[in-house]
């Protein structure tokens, strides 16, 4: 680790670092990332200080200070600086009683993702741990970490990795992917074609603008993020047909697709309800880049953007809605914009935070998108216990910024289908979110 | 491309996958279950996309199942059959 003093961040890092300065400068919070692990009783919190003391020393990024050296270049962790931190907090609340039913869990954890983090101090991870009747009945625990430092993926693969370091299976100076600290590797593309292909991602992203989008936050303005969410938890039954419903209608390989026509159609019934014009639907979409054979990189997100776009009158029929996304996806495949936003990320890590975030919502007037969205696939599967507890249920919350204002992540977690819906505070009103959750429901159920 | 047989067919498959869509060892084969070895949609789709510029055939993604993904054999021969059904 001493001769890697200073990792860069990947171009989708900075693309989460600029919205996280965004959120700090106009909404006094953090671009947090959230997993929540609802554990049975034997949940050993002392094992889990102890092994996080000694991941912070093994792994210093995980309090390593974010900034550009001397000020200019790409932003980096600054390893070297990272003992001069803290290591990651953990904080415990003791509650008596019996573990509050699925739907108040959100009342007790969502307030974490407006408490900020931060980049520059190093404050970059979190645990907070509600035990009940000492842990007799029940543990929960929410990871909460600035966006950058893990994405969906190696989230999961950090919390299987810590219990195998708990089960000793595995130590905290032993990464899942042994090199997955090195900079990047330096693409066989010249300077002008890794330029090219930006300018071609930037002329597609432009190319949206002509029906630009309407988030129900509306543009970004100057507001205290106050962000809730609420979770939609499908029946094992239920379950088990949205997903073979998922596959044959949207493709076994794309079932993302399905989840997204899904949550496109829930915000539609609230423009449609509100009698507003949505302009067309927005949506990026996270494609996972690790190179075959890292597929266990925990650290720094490794992920490209496909961008989605469907007019108001698609979405009605959602088998053509679906449809129109598949050849979307596929013709931005083809067309390398998976490359090209890399390219294009890569070059904008050189841009003040501030700059890119002004950038990223110039071509919507104001608007990054209309809603975030993203779809995980089984929560960590086969992992059934977390440091000696049972693992009950387990889901992700993504974060959003207060424009767009609305995120929706769905995952599977023993065979039960959830989508966890993160919304700014008064961008719906109940009305709203009933109508909402409805429109949801039916989709998923079919 | 002039009709080809499976043999060609699962050569050029395998040759796609070891050299431009996946990292693999040496015991990667053309009998080794592709998802194990690390093919996810992305990459499924990009390797349609470079059989479809070496032999002209579009394999349409609805027409793949986990059957015709278990290895470049069972893949190739999808091609074959597309091929010959013209």
């Amino acid at each position: 680790m001493d001769n890697l003093p200073h990792v860069p961040l990947t171009g989708a890092d900075c693309f989460l670092r600029a919205f996280d300065d965004e959120i700090r400068r106009t909404a006094a919070a953090s671009h947090v990332s959230q997993l929540v692990l609802r554990l049975g009783p034997g949940f050993d919190v002392e094992r889990l200080r102890k092994l996080i003391d000694q991941v912070a020393r093994a792994q210093p990024i995980v309090r390593a200070p974010i900034s550009r050296r001397f000020g200019v270049g790409v932003p980096v962790y600054r390893l070297a600086a990272a003992s001069r931190c803290a290591p990651p907090p953990i904080r415990v609340i003791d509650v008596d009683g019996p573990p509050v039913p699925d739907a108040q869990l959100p009342d007790r954890f969502a307030g974490l993702l407006n408490e900020p983090l931060s980049a520059r101090r190093g404050h970059l991870l979190r645990f907070d741990v509600v035990r009940y009747a000492g842990g007799a009945l029940g543990t929960d625990l929410a990871v909460s970490w600035l966006h950058m430092l893990f994405d969906g993926s190696g989230s999961e693969t950090f919390v299987d990795w810590l219990d195998a370091c708990f089960r000793g299976a595995s130590r905290p100076e032993e990464l899942p992917c042994p090199d997955e600290l090195a900079p990047p590797a330096r693409s066989d593309e010249t300077l002008r074609e890794r330029g090219d292909r930006a300018m071609v991602w930037q002329r597609w992203l432009d190319g949206f603008g002509a029906q630009r989008p309407h988030s129900l936050a509306g543009p970004l303005r100057r507001t205290r993020q106050a962000l809730h969410y609420a979770r939609l938890r499908l029946p094992l039954e239920q379950s088990a047909r949205c997903i073979e419903a998922a596959k044959q209608r949207a493709g076994f390989l794309t079932p993302t697709l399905f989840y997204l026509a899904a949550a496109i159609r829930a915000h539609h019934a609230v423009f449609r309800a509100r009698g507003v014009d949505p302009g067309s639907y927005v949506v990026p979409l996270a494609v996972n880049l690790r190179p075959k054979g890292a597929a266990k990189a925990m650290f720094r997100t490794h992920v490209s953007l496909v961008w989605f776009q469907a007019l108001p009158k698609q979405v009605e029929d959602f088998d053509a809605l679906i449809g129109a996304l598949k050849q979307q996806r596929l013709a931005a495949i083809k067309a390398g914009q998976v490359e090209n936003a890399v390219a294009a990320m890569d070059f904008a890590r050189f841009a003040p935070s501030r700059l890119y975030a002004h950038m990223a919502r110039r071509i919507f007037r104001g608007e990054l998108c209309s809603f975030f969205f993203a779809f995980t696939g089984d929560f960590l599967p086969g992992l059934d216990h977390f440091l000696g507890a049972e693992i009950r249920d387990g889901f992700h919350v993504a974060p959003v910024p207060p424009s767009p204002g609305s995120c929706v992540a769905v995952s599977v977690r023993g065979g039960r289908l959830a989508a966890t819906h993160a919304y700014q505070a008064g961008v719906f009103s109940e009305r709203e979110l009933e109508i909402f959750r409805a429109q949801l429901q039916s989709d998923l159920q079919g | 491309m002039p009709a080809a047989s499976l043999e060609e067919l699962t050569a050029l498959v395998f040759g796609i996958l070891r050299n431009e869509i996946l990292s693999t060892g040496s015991d990667f084969s053309t009998r080794s279950n592709l998802v194990e070895a690390g093919l996810d949609s992305l990459a499924v789709t990009q390797l349609l996309l470079s059989i479809e510029e070496s032999t002209g055939i579009w394999l349409d993604e609805s027409l793949l199942t986990p059957e015709h993904l278990d290895c470049a054999e069972t893949l190739a021969a999808l091609v074959h059959q597309r091929i010959a059904e013209g």
